[in-house]
């Protein structure tokens, strides 16, 4: 995988491992750090920035402070007191999580008063907790339940002498996917601050106070976010767990297999949790550089539909046209002789959202080596001007990372909260952090942050590229140091996409060419499917209209569920193979269907919309007699007679190197150039634009359901009716 | 019989140590001191020195002495995990990921070599986990990936190194920024 | 995937396990190689195996033969070791006539090669 000698794995290897200079270029462009301030956490020297916390300090150093309330990517609450540390002539113990260092602060965490200062909150947190670790979901991984080991005390003083019970709390009910048991909440405000600060959704917050405090939404009300499967994961205790894993699987008897989720363009990294070849649940795993530790609902929550809809066995539509299930051999043979019959301008291969590039570059290969040049995507790009030939004009070039440091957003017809929710966390948290401003041309729609409305129509992005506008935006774009312009792949689906393109890229580079810095990168082009950039890596042609136009008589779908290819569009005797791993759209409308597998259960590489290849790796294997998507692909090309040169899953990453190195270093993205180039070819498609732009998912309930396994999902059903009734409520 | 296995054992005996009671001897000049007055005593010998043969004691010295090898070291013949094993497998190194239902980073600060997971099935008899791979357990850790790497190459195995991305410059936390008054991150709710 | 590309050159010093150079080393494996070979007989007979004399032969020296190519000493050394503590087990009928038998794997199917025939048998 790695292709690279030794030395430079033990580079990597070295104990500091370092960022990436790719994604933290910007990061440095800040002002020179004051001087930094010397501390010593338990007599070990350590120099921090001044305002550094206690905490951070001690972090520096490998010392952990136990902590409750406090999560570094959330504002500083100071509530819990589990952080207390004594501090050399302080004469009380100090919260670490909010105290700033001071020069020559010696803090001792591990002292005889700190130790007591710990069990003494540990006392008060279990006096009011209850004692349910054996019936609780979050037994096992509970941060109360190892931190009362750690350091509670080791004999208890609750004795219930007036037999009043303890504090008892009202479940509140906060939707389909969050299960409430609001008497076990400490109060650490965790889910409070995630709501107001990362999910700009401010619903969570306190009443009442000392023992009558409660942790609640007011009203009763859902949770109304794309985000709020994360506050499972950062309520320290089981007062929030996941209603759709309640009582499923206790953390020590399940697997965990790192892996990449492909329901969202941006590749979120995820864990995947299994047990008994069936995926539990799916938990987010930290990549700075991507989804940092949240995760989408969506990606969360869809992996029910992993169990669902399932194409298990090959099939063959018998003499009425019912699919009737068949061996792998004659779903394999009829496809076959089907491709044989057909000549080579009549054969057509459409990629769906999930394919992965394996297979992608599989199928490429053998409809090329069938002498057809006919391999397309669902999803539509304009293909004059640079096409999709330069990689700049339809990736992510500023990386999702660096979003954070710009200072001015322009969101050209998409609704990323909806078709990328952490890259809207991350404008989010430059807007709150950075002060950054957002422009958006498009329909109004909520963003979870306030935003200037430009207007709708496609001609105010013309106006702002000639620099005609009158809007302040204009003013505001060139004001800017660091703008960025985001451009949803979805308006270039018209026929006036290629000269909305074109002005999005003049506009872009006519801002980058000003700037200082000259690393930044303005354009940015937001796809919607995971696999659409490794298809169009690959040489896939977006777009099917044209070559639907010419009356193919063998398609070959592989997961193209987008609804795209239709019966009606193609002639009555055309052989449609649908390959993929739901029974969806495309399986309805196959003659033969060959069952493949599904993102968990595959080693399969995906690029996201940076641009980045990540890997998936297998966590169960697949159902049935469904197999690796590559596999068949190989395998029905041997029995056509054009074998492909490859056998074994390096073989086709080799092949996939050839094509394109980007495709095969994983974790790792490249920065994109050839912008002026791009540009140049496009300036002869300035043409008048008239249209207004229009984005798919607009509402909350247009977000849950968006592929084909989300579709199967029960839990994104129950999501979208909640939404459906929440909105219908007086609240 | 076991004539034939005592000569092919000769070769590979080591000492065997017999208890019979120290002795000194005069004998054995193995001093070269040139003042005999600086001897207080005679050299003492170990019993074993003295009563192993002599082609016994020349192994004993040869054990003692250093050989050259390749830096390569191949183990696949002596290690006995069956070739489909060893051909057909890879092997992930990485860092574990910190769960993220909790804050604790303890279990994490290692490397961890794991095998790509095969099929698994729930046995029907106690609902147990069953597989047929024999190396679906084997989850080795090392302190650096050097190590895991080494411990690959001996074996045999394709390996490849997953770097996470989990690196972030320092942000000093505030407070105080909660209660800004012209900034974005003033909180409304508590 | 060419991870294994970190080829590792040049020599380094290690304490023996055995042998001090190839020679010794090669004497050791042909004087094991010698005694399996005058056990055969025994072995046949004592553990009554539905092979003869010839077979067992031809079986000794394809098992020996597998590790041709091994050029470290001190993994020669070990196999050696494990060969005689495999002949010591088979002369002192330690081992029963399964063993023995396991060494011409009686039971094992032979699995498919090329690509189509693992496509279609089974899982893979």
């Amino acid at each position: 995988m790695l292709r690279q000698p030794l030395t430079r794995a033990i580079a990597l290897s070295s104990p500091s491992r370092v960022a990436p200079l790719g994604a933290r270029r910007y990061a440095d462009a800040v002002p020179a750090q004051p001087e930094k301030v010397e501390v010593f956490i338990d007599d070990k020297p350590v120099y921090v920035p001044p305002g550094t916390t206690v905490l951070q300090a001690a972090a520096q150093v490998g010392v952990e402070i136990p902590r409750f309330c406090y999560h570094e990517r959330l504002a500083v609450a100071g509530n819990c007191r589990m952080c207390l540390v004594e501090v050399e002539k302080s004469p009380k113990p100090v919260a670490a999580c909010a105290m700033p260092v001071m020069k020559g602060m010696r803090v001792k965490t591990d002292s005889d008063l700190t130790k007591k200062a710990r069990e003494g909150v540990m006392e008060f947190l279990l006096v009011n907790h209850p004692l349910d670790c054996p019936i609780c979901d979050q037994g096992g991984e509970c941060d109360l339940q190892d931190q009362s080991m750690a350091f509670g005390s080791d004999k208890s003083r609750f004795t219930d002498i007036h037999f009043s019970g303890k504090r008892a709390v009202e479940d509140k009910d906060v939707g389909p996917l969050i299960k409430t048991i609001m008497t076990r909440c400490i109060h650490c405000t965790r889910c409070i601050r995630f709501a107001s600060e990362v999910a700009g959704v401010d619903d969570f917050g306190t009443t009442g106070r000392g023992s009558d405090m409660q942790v609640g939404t007011y009203v009763e009300k859902m949770f109304l976010s794309e985000l709020s499967g994360n506050i499972i994961d950062l309520c320290p205790v089981g007062a929030l767990t996941s209603k759709p894993y309640s009582f499923a699987a206790r953390p020590w008897e399940t697997r965990r297999i790192d892996s990449v989720d492909v329901l969202d363009p941006l590749g979120s990294n995820i864990v995947v949790t299994t047990r008994t070849n069936e995926v539990l649940r799916i938990l987010p795993r930290t990549n700075e550089e991507i989804n940092e530790e949240w995760l989408s609902d969506k990606s969360r929550f869809a992996c029910d539909g992993l169990k669902r809809q399932r194409l298990v066995t090959p099939m063959l539509a018998d003499s009425r046209g019912n699919l009737t299930p068949v061996e792998w051999e004659d779903a394999i043979v009829a496809a076959a002789r089907a491709i044989q019959d057909c000549p080579p301008d009549k054969l057509l291969a459409v990629a769906g959202d999930l394919a992965d590039a394996e297979s992608l570059v599989a199928l490429k290969d053998l409809v090329n080596r069938l002498g057809s040049e006919n391999v397309y995507t669902e999803r539509d790009f304009p293909l004059e001007g640079s096409g999709t030939d330069l990689r700049s004009s339809y990736l992510l070039n500023t990386k999702i990372a660096n979003v954070e440091d710009a200072d001015f957003v322009l969101l050209i017809g998409t609704n990323v909260r909806f078709e990328a929710p952490l890259l809207n966390a991350r404008i989010r948290k430059a807007f709150i952090h950075k002060e950054t401003d957002v422009a958006v041309i498009g329909p109004k729609i909520d963003l979870t942050y306030d935003y200037l409305h430009v207007g709708d129509s496609a001609s105010v992005v013309k106006d702002l590229a000639t620099g005609s506008s009158s809007h302040e935006v204009l003013k505001r774009l060139d004001a800017a140091k660091r703008p960025i312009v985001i451009l949803g792949a979805d308006q270039l689906k018209t026929q006036e996409g290629s000269a909305l393109l074109a002005y999005t890229q003049e506009l872009a580079l006519r801002l980058q060419d000003k700037l200082q810095d000259k690393n930044w990168k303005v354009l940015n082009v937001l796809q919607r499917s995971a696999g659409a950039v490794a298809a169009l890596d690959l040489g896939y042609r977006p777009g099917v209209a044209t070559a639907l136009a010419a009356q193919p008589r063998v398609v070959f779908l592989l997961g193209a569920d987008g609804g795209v290819v239709t019966r009606e569009q193609l002639p009555k005797d055309a052989f449609v193979i649908y390959q993929g791993h739901h029974g969806d759209v495309g399986a309805s409308i196959a003659d033969v269907v060959f069952a493949g597998a599904a993102y968990t259960e595959k080693r399969a590489t995906y690029v996201n919309a940076e641009g980045r290849a990540q890997q998936t790796l297998p966590a169960v294997s697949p159902p049935g007699r469904a197999r690796d998507d590559w596999k068949i692909i190989r395998a029905l090309s041997e029995v056509v007679g054009e074998r492909l040169p490859y056998n074994n899953l390096d073989e086709v990453r080799d092949r996939l190197g050839q094509i394109s190195p980007a495709l095969v270093s994983y974790g790792e993205v490249q920065d994109n150039n050839y912008f002026a180039q791009a540009r140049a070819l496009s300036k002869s498609l300035q043409k008048p634009v008239s249209g207004t732009l229009d984005v798919q998912l607009k509402q909350l309930e247009d977000f849950f359901m968006t592929d084909p396994i989300s579709r199967a999902s029960p839990t994104m059903a129950k999501c979208v009716q909640a939404v459906i009734k929440q909105k219908s409520s007086v609240y | 019989m076991l004539k034939v296995i005592a000569r092919t054992a000769n070769l590979a005996k080591t000492p065997l140590s017999r208890s019979l009671p120290a002795f000194s001897t005069c004998g054995a000049r193995l001093s070269s001191s040139a003042d005999p007055t600086s001897r207080r005593e005679a050299p003492k010998l170990e019993n074993e020195t003295v009563l192993t043969l002599p082609e016994e004691a020349h192994q004993k010295n040869a054990l003692e002495s250093n050989i050259t090898v390749p830096t390569k070291v191949d183990l696949t013949p002596v290690s006995g995990v069956p070739e489909e094993h060893i051909k057909t497998r890879r092997v992930r190194i990485y860092q574990p990921a910190k769960n993220a239902m909790q804050s604790g980073t303890n279990n994490i600060h290692h490397w961890e070599m794991e095998f790509d997971t095969r099929q698994r099935w729930e046995n029907p008899l106690m609902g147990w986990t069953s597989t047929g791979d024999p190396l679906s357990n084997m989850k080795v850790q090392f302190s650096s990936p050097d190590e895991a790497i080494e411990h690959c190459e001996k074996n045999g195995w394709t390996w490849y190194l997953d770097v996470p991305k989990t690196e972030k410059p320092l942000k000093p936390k505030s407070y105080g920024i909660n209660f800004s008054w012209n900034r974005r991150t003033r909180v409304s709710t508590k | 995937m060419t991870t294994r590309q970190a080829i590792q050159v040049g020599t380094k010093t290690v304490k023996p396990l055995l042998s001090l150079n190839s020679v010794e080393a090669r004497k050791r494996v042909l004087n094991l190689y010698k005694a399996w070979y005058r056990q055969v007989p025994h072995i046949v007979k004592d553990y009554d195996i539905p092979k003869s004399e010839e077979q067992c032969r031809e079986k000794l020296k394809e098992l020996f033969l597998k590790n041709k190519d091994v050029t470290d000493i001190r993994v020669v050394d070990m196999l050696v070791i494990k060969g005689q503590m495999e002949l010591k087990e088979t002369v002192k009928l330690w081992k029963q006539k399964g063993h023995i038998m396991s060494y011409f794997k009686p039971t094992e199917e032979p699995k498919p090669k090329d690509f189509l025939s693992k496509f279609f048998s089974g899982n893979e």
